[in-house]
């Protein structure tokens, strides 16, 4: 999923001046085998494991919530002989939309692997960055984190069977064959558990979407950001929709992935998908446009995303160097809401460049 | 040096001095022989310290001659001038000006230790003046306690101590009351008598000046007997 | 009542006659303040800047968990950084790295930090904000802060090589980092770990607490964790340690600054004294005019003030330029090799420019007290009647007051240093000043008599200049408590430096036998010559005996810097031999290996001969006995030497940093050292000659020493203008008198000679008494202030030839300076004033 490839462009240093490294290419035609794909490629140069997802609590109060776990391969130190030398680094994100209270949390971490401090293990899903971690428990993916002024401590058990993106998981990014990634969908995951904020502990109950992704390639050339949204819609079915944007706001590439509620999954081409924006909410803080609510449509659908909360920005400067919006939305049929999902808006604050 | 002997203590003749444009003193003449006492009388400003100053070689004519004990100063240098000072001149001034470091005997002996004269022979003269002048039961006190009158006595046993040929006093009664002042001028002018010195009084007083020989005054351009 | 000062009758009449007499005074307060401000500046800017560089480096870390020498195994890392009590840990390896380009005998070295940046960003604000720190990550590639750029002469895409071991890393520099003070690159832990011999260890591990642990027992907890060597302590305890080398050299320039003061005061004192006889027809006059005491007391209180203020004022100015100049100059640390490398930014400190005026204006007041109340205290009627205005004290001068002082010097003499600062010597120095001003009136009337035997009193004028002087010694002796003063403090730190130069000169004699020194590098460095390097630099001919020795830093308290650990061949029976032993000391004993310590570390540690102590060793401590004291001139913190086999066999490490080396009879040593040099190319290693040694060190002893005789020369210079304006004022209030015996057929020769005499005589009792006071203050310095500042003796030497000199050009001085004032005496008013009466 393109959206992940932030973390890729806000590495851009790492990539023009990495060693001549042999990153594997991500090539057509190499099915996903489970549940080895499940675990970390170190290999490629990136990875992420992202869950994206609504909860309610008790009381009806609806939460978004977002965990990511980034792994790099830089590419330097590849033969140092120091336990510290940086061949993995670690990124995590996080972020808890609190409808109520009108506010999103976020934190983030940064580290480079090793030690057992922060790692990414290749066997299973199991990512972590200190006690903030993603790992998978038998079917059940379970995460916990302990954030500035939040915490999550969720499970998230699969209803339904991995959905591979593109071709059988080969995920086109570009016009070149090359610009791709390997990547899986985890739609309709069942949430359970517990999210605190200001200290008030709820249970909690939801749906997720989690995103496993990975890929040795950057940005397609005049590409400057993405547009990015995962659907979970009641009645099962599931939307995976993205473009890459230019300059000027037009498409570059995009692509998209439904499964019915029926389990048909159609894929469609750039020319089919269409990304309109509605309405657009200026951030105070950074002085972007984000386009929050947003037409998406593709042959046989169309949709009304709305946000949650028009304030979803995150600023990540600290570990991926960059400030996007990701945030809950709604999915709306005609004024009637079919679906939860998220949407990624990256590149609005500024371009980003390869 | 019989020659010097012979010639008058003090002769002046035509003294001009000036101070910028101001002529203080023009063609003053005057002659005093030994054991002659006369006074000088004038206003404020007429230039009486200034003769004064000349006479002891303070300050230099702008025309004239001065001598003293028959040498013209005109031809001396500064030490020439301190010579003639410490050999032929005396001094009495208002204030006294002993030195308060001193006893009363070294006050009275400096004119003395200043000629270099044998320590015997210093001590006998100052014992002698100090007995003339009455005080020589004060020899060894310290200047700071004797009376106004007292430390007057002990400036002119200063003044005569080394026989001077000449003997300026400047209004050495001005700090005094009556009684003593007219102490001071007999001792005085019996000092200058036995001394065969000459002498000059300069006052403001003319009972004080009534005390000398003669008196003059002096109007700037001549000293006018009264 | 305030506009009654600000009339200008009254202020006039006050100030009448103060002229630039009154300057003087205002000049030596200049003086003080200038260099006790401008000196406070500069090393409060360096040691503002070294701390603030550890501040920053510490950043929020709440302790440090640090090895004592060497490093410590990294496993401890993960161990601390998943324990409960931690919120987040940064790894770090720090070393000192030789800069080959800075030739063989570049004695500095470039402090290198490496660092995980990740962990360190989220410690240390600083590191975040890194231009591109991914650049950080590479292994050959380093950030360098603007003292090291600047010292390197390199910037962003340029190289700096660094040397590792016997070999030479280059690195790439890829940005500056934001970080003041010393000179400082820092790279990725793993680069760093892999250069500089680091693989598996780790430095230091700053820790960050989660909120709300208590950081007291956290450091307990966590402490129980660590190894033998590894010690945790708060973060800021490095920065005190930098603080700690310059503390002491700081307060003794400080304090050589408040000697100036003092002087000024001193100064002050005898100029407003003198004014205050000479103008007491003035005062009187006011008085009788109508001012009460209290208002008349005021008055010259508010003048003292008033002249203080100026004084302070022009002072700090003067100060700030000063300090502004020496760092642009020779640097922040004063010629000292504490600070090198700072470059820092002088600022204005208003706290300390305030303070430093109202320190001034004390001082003006206080010199200005004592003959204010007198001056209010005299009856007018008979200061209006007093002929010359001058009233001599027919009081004999006791030496009571006098006494006392000193005895309470001898008290303070005897006291402990406080917070490692010799402040009771400090206290003594300022007793025996006072006393020695308090004894001056006594000692002057003493002298003087004395001088009245003398055959050459016969001499007239020499009789009338001594009865003069005797006659007004009160008066006398005040204008000569300046110069008293600063003759005492220069002949003292004269006796003092030249102990010191003798003493390091006899001591580099017996620290430094061999023929050639062969140097990789001090304690904490990057370079040491392995075994196989050392038997090939044994293999070379004409060498007669090589010694290899190996220094390292013990760290044996947090608060205190560390203790160098000198590894070298000690012959137990005959210690010293190779060492400078002070005391007695113990033949070997069994058991346990013998230590030789420096004379710090019974000052420092409480450590004693025959004592059996812990060396925290990396492997674990090392129990050894005290054998003996050794004087230690190189290192204040203090130092211990232990035999070489001794260490190995604790140790295992053979490696070293420095070889001493006899030569066979007949071999060239210039030879022998290119032979080295061809050894290990490229500058690695710095053969040296033991009388470079020497020229260098008393070259760098007396260029720290230069500061010091600039100050001195500069008290000096102010006490003899000091004495100078009493002189003419002397001669100014008695002019009448010099008058009198003009008229008596004293000739100017006389009197000029009767002038230099007494100036002769006055120089000859400042030099008595300042000599006599400065060799007690010699005694106080090197016992007491040296001694608690920098933990090491001296044998004390008088350079009398010098000292000569000095009594020569002062007493010539102060010839020339009455023979000035004569000029005063002789001049016509002087000889007409007998007939100015009133």
């Amino acid at each position: 999923m393109i959206r992940r490839l932030l973390l890729a462009l806000l590495l851009a240093a790492v990539y023009t001046l990495a060693a001549a490294v042999d990153y594997p290419s991500v090539v057509a035609g190499r099915p996903l085998s489970f549940p080895r794909d499940y675990g970390s490629h170190p290999d490629f140069r990136n990875e992420w494991w992202y869950v994206t997802g609504w909860a309610k609590d008790a009381q009806g109060r609806d939460y978004g919530f977002q965990v990511t776990f980034f792994r790099h391969r830089p590419g330097v130190a590849e033969d140092s002989p120091s336990a510290f030398a940086p061949r993995q680094l670690l990124f995590a994100h996080v972020a808890l939309t609190d409808a109520a209270g009108g506010r999103l949390h976020h934190d983030q971490r940064a580290a480079r692997g090793g030690f057992g401090l922060a790692e990414a293990q290749r066997e299973d899903t199991a990512v972590w960055i200190g006690d903030w971690s993603l790992r998978r428990d038998g079917e059940t993916y379970r995460t916990r984190v302990e954030a500035g002024d939040f915490a999550l401590a969720l499970d998230f058990r699969p209803t339904q069977a991995p959905l591979p993106e593109g071709k059988g998981g080969y995920s086109r990014k570009g016009p070149l064959p090359r610009q791709a990634s390997y990547y899986y969908s985890l739609p309709h995951l069942a949430v359970s558990g517990r999210v605190a904020v200001a200290g008030q502990e709820r249970e909690v109950t939801g749906t997720a979407w989690l995103d496993h992704e990975w890929s040795s390639e950057g940005l397609a050339p005049g590409a400057v950001g993405w547009d990015w949204a995962g659907v979970n819609f009641k009645d099962g079915g599931a939307l995976m929709a993205f473009r890459l944007r230019d300059r000027k706001g037009a498409t570059v590439w995009s692509a998209a992935t439904w499964r019915d509620a029926g389990g048909k999954v159609r894929t469609f081409a750039p020319g089919d998908v269409v990304f309109t924006p509605r309405r657009r909410w200026h951030s105070p803080r950074s002085g972007a446009d984000y386009p929050v609510a947003m037409g998406i449509a593709v042959p046989g659908l169309k949709l009304e995303l709305e946000a949650l909360l028009d304030d979803q920005e995150i600023d990540g400067r600290r570990s991926t160097r960059a400030i996007y919006w990701e945030g809950a939305v709604r999915a709306l049929q005609a004024g009637v809401e079919v679906g939860v999902g998220y949407l990624e808006l990256t590149g609005y604050w500024q371009a980003l460049k390869l | 040096m019989p020659g010097e002997l012979i010639e008058s203590p003090l002769i002046l003749r035509d003294l001009a001095k000036s101070y910028g444009q101001r002529t203080v003193l023009a063609g003053i003449g005057l002659e005093l022989e030994a054991g002659e006492y006369v006074a000088i009388m004038g206003e404020s400003g007429v230039g009486k310290s200034t003769l004064l100053n000349l006479v002891a070689g303070l300050d230099r004519p702008d025309a004239g001659t001065i001598r003293v004990a028959g040498t013209d100063l005109a031809g001396l240098d500064d030490e020439g001038l301190a010579r003639l000072r410490r050999q032929h001149l005396g001094f009495v001034f208002q204030a006294f000006h002993l030195l308060p470091y001193l006893s009363i005997a070294q006050n009275v002996a400096l004119p003395l230790v200043l000629n270099d004269l044998p320590r015997p022979a210093i001590d006998a003269r100052v014992a002698e003046v100090l007995a003339a002048v009455g005080l020589e039961a004060r020899r060894d006190d310290s200047p700071s306690r004797l009376s106004g009158g007292e430390s007057q006595r002990v400036a002119i046993a200063r003044a005569v101590v080394h026989r001077p040929s000449l003997l300026l006093a400047d209004e050495p009664t001005g700090n005094l009351d009556a009684a003593a002042a007219a102490g001071v001028l007999e001792l005085l002018r019996r000092s200058i008598k036995e001394a065969g010195a000459a002498g000059i009084l300069v006052t403001h007083s003319r009972a004080a000046a009534e005390s000398t020989d003669r008196i003059y005054r002096l109007t700037g351009d001549a000293l006018v007997p009264l | 009542m305030a506009s009654l000062y600000l009339a200008p009758e009254v202020r006039r009449l006050a100030l009448a006659s103060q002229g630039w007499r009154g300057l003087v005074g205002v000049l030596a307060l200049v003086l003080g303040v200038a260099l006790g401000y401008g000196v406070h500046r500069v090393h409060a800017v360096a040691v503002a800047e070294a701390e603030e560089a550890a501040r920053r480096l510490a950043g929020e870390a709440d302790l440090a968990v640090q090895a004592i020498q060497g490093g410590m195994a990294e496993s401890l890392y993960p161990r601390l950084a998943t324990r409960p009590e931690v919120a987040a840990a940064s790894p770090l390896v720090e070393l000192e790295a030789k800069v080959p380009s800075k030739g063989p005998d570049g004695r500095e070295r470039l402090r290198v930090l490496g660092l995980d940046i990740f962990r360190a960003a989220e410690l240390q604000p600083v590191l975040a904000a890194l231009p591109e720190p991914t650049e950080a990550l590479y292994p050959d590639r380093v950030f360098l802060n603007p003292a090291a750029a600047a010292w390197l002469g390199v910037g962003p895409g340029g190289t700096v090589a660094l040397q590792s071991g016997m070999g030479a890393v280059t690195f790439k520099v890829a940005g500056t980092v934001d970080l003041p003070g010393q000179p400082l690159a820092i790279m990725d832990i793993a680069a760093a770990q892999g250069a500089f011999g680091f693989l598996g260890s780790l430095s230091r591990i700053d820790l960050r607490l989660k909120p709300g642990v208590d950081r007291t027992r956290a450091a307990t907890a966590l402490a129980s964790l660590l190894p033998a060597g590894v010690r945790i302590e708060p973060p800021t305890a490095r920065a005190r340690q930098v603080a700690e080398f310059t503390r002491a050299y700081r307060v003794n320039l400080g304090m050589l600054a408040l000697v100036a003061l003092f002087t000024g005061g001193l100064l002050v004192f005898s100029s407003q004294a003198l004014a205050v006889v000479r103008r007491r027809p003035q005062l009187a006059l006011l008085r009788t005019l109508g001012l009460s005491r209290r208002e008349l007391l005021t008055l010259l209180l508010a003048e003292a003030l008033v002249l203080g203020l100026a004084g302070s004022l022009v002072g700090v100015v003067l100060g700030q330029g000063l300090a502004d100049l020496l760092l642009r100059t020779v640097g922040a640390d004063l010629g000292s090799t504490y600070l090198r490398g700072l470059a820092p930014r002088a600022g204005v400190d208003w706290g300390m420019a305030a303070a430093y005026v109202a320190l001034g204006m004390a001082t003006a007041l206080a010199g200005s007290l004592a003959p204010a109340l007198e001056a209010a205290r005299a009856s007018p009627a008979r200061a209006l009647r007093g002929g010359d205005g001058e009233e001599l004290s027919a009081r004999r001068p006791s030496p009571r007051t006098g006494l006392f002082l000193a005895f309470l010097a001898g008290v303070a003499v005897g006291l402990p240093a406080v917070a490692r600062l010799p402040v009771f010597g400090y206290v003594a120095v300022a007793l025996f000043l006072l006393a020695a001003i308090a004894l001056l009136p006594w000692a002057t009337g003493l002298l003087l008599a004395l001088a009245a035997r003398l055959p050459l009193s016969r001499w007239v004028a020499a009789q009338l200049g001594l009865a003069q002087l005797r006659a007004a010694a009160g008066q006398v002796s005040l204008s000569l408590a300046p110069l008293v003063a600063s003759v005492a403090v220069a002949a003292a730190m004269a006796v003092m430096v030249g102990s010191f130069r003798h003493s390091l000169e006899d001591w580099l004699d017996r620290l430094l036998p061999a023929d050639l020194y062969l140097r990789t590098g001090g304690p904490g460095d990057s370079a040491f010559l392995p075994a196989e390097a050392q038997s090939r630099l044994a293999a070379l001919p004409g060498m007669a005996r090589i010694e290899f020795r190996r220094s390292l830093n013990l760290s044996l308290a947090p608060d205190k810097p560390p203790v160098a650990l000198l590894v070298r061949t000690v012959n137990a029976g005959t210690p010293d031999s190779t060492l400078p032993l002070v005391g007695p000391w113990r033949l070997p004993g069994r058991g346990y290996p013998e230590v030789w310590i420096s004379e710090a570390m019974p000052d420092l540690y409480g450590w004693h001969p025959g004592q059996i102590v812990e060396l925290p060793l990396e492997k674990g401590a090392l129990p050894a006995r005290v054998a003996g004291v050794w004087r230690d001139y190189a290192r204040s913190g203090g130092a211990i030497v232990l035999d070489r086999d001794a260490y190995v066999a604790a140790s295992g490490d053979t490696s070293a940093n420095e070889a001493a080396i006899w030569l066979a009879p007949g071999t060239e040593a210039g030879e022998v050292a290119r032979e080295i040099a061809d050894l290990f190319p490229g500058g690695r290693v710095a053969v040296e000659f033991p009388g470079e040694l020497k020229r260098f060190s008393l070259s760098l002893f007396d260029r720290t020493f230069a500061a010091t005789y600039a100050l001195e020369a500069a008290a000096v210079v102010v006490g003899l203008a000091g004495l100078s304006a009493s002189f003419a004022a002397l001669v100014l209030a008695r002019r009448r008198e010099f008058g009198v015996l003009r008229h008596l057929g004293m000739d100017r020769r006389a009197i000029a000679a009767m002038l230099a005499f007494q100036g002769a005589l006055l120089a000859s009792v400042a030099l008595v008494v300042g000599f006599v006071l400065g060799g007690v203050l010699s005694i106080v310095l090197i016992q007491v202030v040296n001694r608690q500042s920098f933990h090491w003796s001296m044998d004390m030497q008088v350079p009398w030839g010098p000292l000569a000199g000095f009594a020569a050009a002062v007493a010539c001085l102060a010839v020339l300076t009455a023979a000035a004032s004569g000029r005063l005496a002789m001049a016509r008013d002087a000889v007409l004033a007998v007939r100015e009466d009133w």
